[in-house]
């Protein structure tokens, strides 16, 4: 008996011990169970997605095949088939984003060919139909130093490649396409006339030599086996040749020629030059000389600033104008047209001309010759520099209703009509609403829905045209192009709630400020308009407090260290307001404070930080030891925390250190000589510059990805001594006891000599991210997930269970009861937590969310060079009927327990009056 | 004008060779490598152009290689150095693999281990990349089963007062619950539709009474 316990007892011990574990089990298991993921049946209900190329650089017709496609490569070094009717991607493929994926040539015969990279060289054969690769092989040449003149055409099956040596002589060698063997070798061909003004019209070369005042005009066949050159005096073409210049014919015109000094077009034929009796229209115009039906056409398209677009066709045989070509109805507007390409139907079946047209603002027209616009492409999407979720404005009923309980004057009655008056407008919208039924009307405004899920997107793209995208359908609501802007470092911000949108943006050629502002909704300027500033911009932000119209001010700060108030009158309310400039060579930050003397607003420097180091005394090049300001990630403006600490295990609180001004520093140093790296995390208070806490990755690169909130901030770098992605995290407590009074506002100075408590840890990535971004809820209550975008396309939803530092390794009872995971040192990244699903996303550059009006879900919009939009619900939708709730059923239950409840009573009287009768 | 007019100049053909082919090759040895291997089709066979849908990652996208008709893929000019090579398709998962090249042209690769990273388990190179399985990016659907129906909290409404109904006869043979029973029958007849919440607290309050009335019956049986 005394043995059988015995046996017993360390097998209990055991099961408690089981069932401790399996305890943290469960806990352990409903944190997995929030990663969400989607239903196979939700695809395309809350998402879309929108595939670009990015702006034409050489475009082809691809009539060979059956299917009629355009075969296109960009200047995003993607090469992509377009579907002729509806202008969508066929197929496409994305090369590598850094030089070695430049596009250098694009040939369309029977197989499509590339020429790629900037030596050593790739030369790959497609199928056009299918997009697959066929042939592929490399290319290197040996004169490093001038290959980035190398001019590449396909003469005969073979492909040619030019390298002039200006001044001196042009190497020509040509390749059989195919497998890359030299076929006629290389060729050196004297030319001493050869400059930078040259082109080239496959097989010419032709430039403008010689001194000023005795120019020739030289042009040289390079395939032919005797070098022969053709050559005429400049003063003999045109009267004025000082400035004249040299430019090809776009669109791949099928005879060689060029323009000379913007003015004369000329063919070379039968090795002369053959001045056309066409002259250029325009000086910016953009010629083709195409092959159809009657003949040879030349094309002509232009844009003039007051009247509009146009296109002209002369025949080339008679010089008259050919009717059929005609310019599109007004309305179009197609700043600086180009030709990408042009087909014309030879054969006698009347195939009418198309035009590829790639305008200024990066968009592509597919133009029928009777000037119909058969689709357009805005190229600009596909690189966005920045994007805003902005709230629809309320309709008219509501923002009425708004404002009756605004209005507190006036006597019972008043108030009574006006309330009757607002139910029968009421009545009648959900009246007018009922006979429309379920299709929207697109002449409705746009209005904010009831959850406020219904937002605009307004998103800025890098060469200046700003768009606005309705963010339910994708549908592009208004688009602007704005001349001259450098947008690389633009900014949003919301001046006016849903109203007024400014971009602070530098002029691309001063590089002084430029200001515009506009209204979001509808996408007209607005305010300020377009605002020309005549100094640099170091720093721009928004005032807190709005004024009396709600209008947020606009405090600049420029080069000179003067402070501009945009509008002027709210200069008076400049109060409590820092500023800080990051310098990324240097690493120098400098803290401003803005104070209103009266006068004037002036910038005080209160403190400055020079994060670049020792090493700054290495040398002047970037590789020795100095650091260099990877990026700076403040908080979110206008963001909530939830709440001000977090409960442990022993039901004692740890208070969150929640500064709003902290500012997360990420530096990198290299040294070359002695093969060390550094990455650095540096927390600045912006207010006071003190470092609140610090650390340091040896042996690392960093990368320009962060996420900071709240009290947690995370970065990712590559670790290069275990040659893997890491993800270092962090988060900052006050500890047990708060340094302020419940309530109080934080003070930057007040806890100045206060050490936060920071739990650090770093996790290995399994995937190399290209963005990472937060889900944002409206009051924060909802978890906080991390958005990681990979470079295989896929968008991995973490959440930030995963990413805390404190995971302990060995979790003791109260830790698991705060439901804290066992440290594991690699993140998990599952298929399910894949918010985009299957839908690949090539090189996402950012992800920008927005909270709605639903605490449970966030908005998220990916951008790179495809454009993705879906919603998340980091916690579950919790305020939300599932999405296959069964009202059927439901209704049916309740329905079937009333009968049963009416049925029984009856029942039950009719037995109470039998009992009766006993 | 016969002066002006255009002439062709014709140059002795000074052609200098240079053997290019040759020129490729030492390339190769200046640390201009090339990674190859072949990516074998999904299991499935109704798969259409899945070759335009799979590409071949070296270090997450620093070189990019496509795949031909029959699934070979070849990178060229990669340096010498330790590469992370991933077939990236966005319905299959491949595993990825590790490709060192030294600075001799030698290759080695295996497995990729984050964790330990000098662990070394050996694949044959070139590569052949397999797929392991389907991504699994979606829940699935409950199914209708007779269980979850059972468990159905509207079932359980509906079964529950089935239940009362059937257990209530049985404790009317009790007679204290009889007596409570006949109040409420009384208080039924007193009003066609007694008020809910009257019903209610006559229930309970019953029930208390009835409850302590058996608890004391027990104590006096214990006593006794």
């Amino acid at each position: 008996m005394g043995k059988l316990s015995f046996s017993l007892k360390p097998n209990f011990l055991g099961l408690l011990k089981f069932l401790n574990s399996f305890n943290w089990f469960i806990v352990f298991f409903s944190l997995v169970n929030l990663s969400v993921c989607i239903y196979e049946d939700q695809i395309g209900k809350f998402d879309w997605r929108q595939s670009y190329v990015g702006r034409i650089k050489f475009a082809q017709f691809d009539t060979v095949s059956t299917a009629k496609k355009i075969i296109v490569a960009t200047e995003e070094n993607v090469l992509a088939a377009l579907n002729l009717k509806t202008g969508q991607v066929v197929w496409r493929h994305v090369f590598e984003s850094a030089s070695t994926g430049n596009i250098e040539l694009l040939h369309v015969a029977e197989k499509v060919v590339t020429v790629s990279g900037s030596n050593p060289y790739l030369v790959r054969g497609w199928d056009s139909a299918t997009g697959v690769l066929l042939w592929e092989w490399s290319l290197t040449l040996q004169n490093n130093d001038q290959a980035e003149f190398s001019e590449w055409f396909v003469e005969n099956s073979a492909l040619v490649h030019m390298l002039p040596v200006f001044g001196s002589h042009i190497e020509v060698s040509m390749y059989n396409l195919m497998t890359g063997q030299n076929r006629g070798s290389t060729s050196k061909l004297p030319a001493l006339w050869t400059n930078e003004g040259c082109v080239l019209s496959a097989p010419y070369y032709t430039c403008l030599s010689g001194n000023p005042g005795s120019h020739l005009l030289i042009s040289m066949d390079l395939t032919s086996n005797a070098v022969q050159l053709i050559s005429k005096p400049l003063s003999q073409l045109i009267t004025n040749e000082y400035d004249s210049s040299l430019r090809s014919l776009d669109g791949n015109s099928i005879v060689p020629g060029f323009i000379l000094g913007d003015k004369k077009i000329s063919m070379i034929k039968n090795n002369e030059f053959d001045f056309l009796s066409v002259e250029l229209m325009d000086p910016s115009a953009s010629v083709a000389i195409v092959d159809s039906s009657n003949g040879l056409i030349i094309l002509q398209i232009w844009s003039d600033d007051e009247k509009g677009f146009f296109i002209t066709g002369h025949s080339l045989a008679t010089g008259k104008e050919v009717a059929e070509i005609r310019r599109p109805a007004s309305g179009l507007s197609i700043p600086s047209p180009e030709i990408s390409a042009v087909t014309c139907g030879t054969s006698r079946d009347v195939q009418p001309c198309r035009l590829l047209v790639t305008a200024q603002d990066d968009a592509s027209h597919l133009l029928h010759q009777n000037g119909r616009v058969v689709w357009t492409r805005e190229e600009a999407l596909a690189s966005v520099v920045a994007a805003e979720f902005v709230d629809l404005p309320v309709s008219d009923l509501d923002a009425a209703i708004e404002s009756e309980f605004d209005q507190k004057e006036g006597s019972v009655w008043a108030a009574f009509s006006r309330r009757l008056q607002q139910q029968w407008q009421q009545l009648r919208t959900f009246l007018a609403s009922l006979q429309a039924g379920e299709q929207r009307d697109h002449s409705q405004p746009l209005v904010r829905d009831y959850f406020n899920l219904h937002k605009m997107i307004v998103i800025l793209t890098d060469v200046g045209k700003i768009f606005g995208i309705d963010n339910l359908t994708g549908e592009i609501v208004w688009r602007r192009y704005e001349r001259g802007v450098d947008a690389s470092r633009a900014v949003f911000y919301t001046r006016r709630h849903a109203s007024l949108l400014t971009v602070v943006a530098a002029h691309e050629e001063t590089g002084n400020g430029l200001i515009i502002s506009f209204n979001p909704i509808d996408g007209s300027l607005a305010g300020e308009r377009r605002m020309q500033l005549d100094t640099r911009l170091l720093q721009c932000t928004l005032l807190n407090k709005p004024d009396q119209e709600k209008l947020h001010a606009l405090v600049l700060l420029d080069s000179e260290e003067n402070v501009q108030v945009l509008p002027r009158s709210a200069a008076v309310h400049v109060d409590n307001t820092f500023m800080y400039v990051a310098d990324k060579s240097t690493a120098k930050i400098q803290g401003y404070a803005l104070r209103y003397d009266g006068k004037e607003v002036v910038a005080q420097k209160t403190w400055s930080l020079n994060l670049a180091g020792g090493g700054a005394g290495f040398g002047p090049d970037g590789d020795s030891g100095a650091h260099r300001i990877v990026g700076v990630w403040p908080k979110p403006s206008a963001e909530r925390a939830h709440s001000p600490g977090r409960v442990l295990g022993d039901r004692s609180v740890l208070y969150k250190h929640n500064n709003p001004n902290l500012v997360l520093v990420l530096t990198e140093a290299r040294d070359l000589h002695h093969k060390e790296s550094w990455v650095v995390a540096m927390c600045v208070d912006a207010v006071s510059g003190a470092v609140v806490t610090s650390q340091v990755q040896r042996r690392a690169r960093a990368l320009p990805l962060a996420v900071h909130s709240d009290n947690f901030l995370a970065y990712v770098y590559y670790s290069e001594k275990h040659r893997r992605p890491e993800i270092a995290t962090l988060e900052l407590y006050e500890g047990q006891e708060r340094w302020l009074e419940a309530g109080a506002a934080f003070s930057s100075f007040a806890s100045n000599n206060k050490m936060a408590l920071v739990s650090r840890a770093a996790y290995v990535l399994p995937a190399l991210p290209a963005a990472a971004a937060l889900t944002r809820t409206e009051r924060a209550l909802a978890a906080r997930h991390v958005l990681l975008a990979l470079t295989t396309g896929a968008i991995v939803e973490v959440p930030w269970a995963y990413l805390e530092p404190r995971r302990p390794v060995t979790p003791t009872p109260e830790q698991r009861e705060e439901g804290l995971i066992p440290y594991a040192p690699e993140l998990p990244l599952p298929a399910e937590a894949v918010i985009n699903y299957n839908q690949t996303l090539h090189r996402i550059t950012n992800i920008y969310t927005a909270p709605s009006g639903l605490e449970s879900t966030s908005l998220v919009l990916a951008a790179g060079l495809d454009l993705f939009y879906t919603r998340v619900a980091p916690s579950k939708t919790f305020d939300l009927l599932k999405d296959d709730f069964d009202y059927y059923l439901i209704a049916i239950v309740l329905s079937a327990l009333i009968v049963a409840t009416y049925s029984t009573k009856y029942f039950a009287s009719r037995k109470l009056l039998k009992m009766a009768w006993k | 004008m016969e002066l002006y007019a255009s002439f062709i100049l014709i140059v002795g053909l000074i052609h200098q060779v240079l053997c290019a082919a040759n020129s490729i090759e030492e390339d190769i040895g200046n640390g201009r490598n090339i990674i190859e291997g072949r990516v074998f089709p999904p299991e499935e066979q109704n798969i259409n152009g899945w070759q335009i849908n799979t590409r071949i990652h070296v270090n997450g996208g620093e070189y990019i290689g496509f795949i031909r008709d029959d699934g070979t893929f070849v990178i060229h000019n990669v340096p010498s150095g330790s590469y992370v090579v991933e077939v990236v398709n966005p319905d299959y998962m491949y595993e990825p693999v590790r490709v060192e090249i030294n600075s001799k042209g030698k290759y080695r690769a295996r497995k990729v281990n984050y964790i330990q990273t000098s662990q070394v388990i050996q694949v044959p190179y070139p590569l052949r990349m397999k797929p392991l399985s389907k991504f699994r990016y979606f829940q699935i659907r409950e199914q209708w089963r007779l269980t979850d129906f059972l468990f159905n909290p509207m079932v359980i409404m509906m079964v529950l007062p089935l239940l009362l109904i059937m257990i209530l006869p049985k404790m009317m043979n009790d007679p204290e619950t009889k007596e409570d029973l006949k109040q409420i029958g009384n208080l039924a007849k007193m009003s066609e539709m007694p008020e809910m919440s009257e019903m209610f607290t006559s229930l309970f309050s019953g029930g208390s009474t009835a409850k302590s009335t058996n608890a004391k019956a027990k104590q006096v049986k214990k006593r006794q």
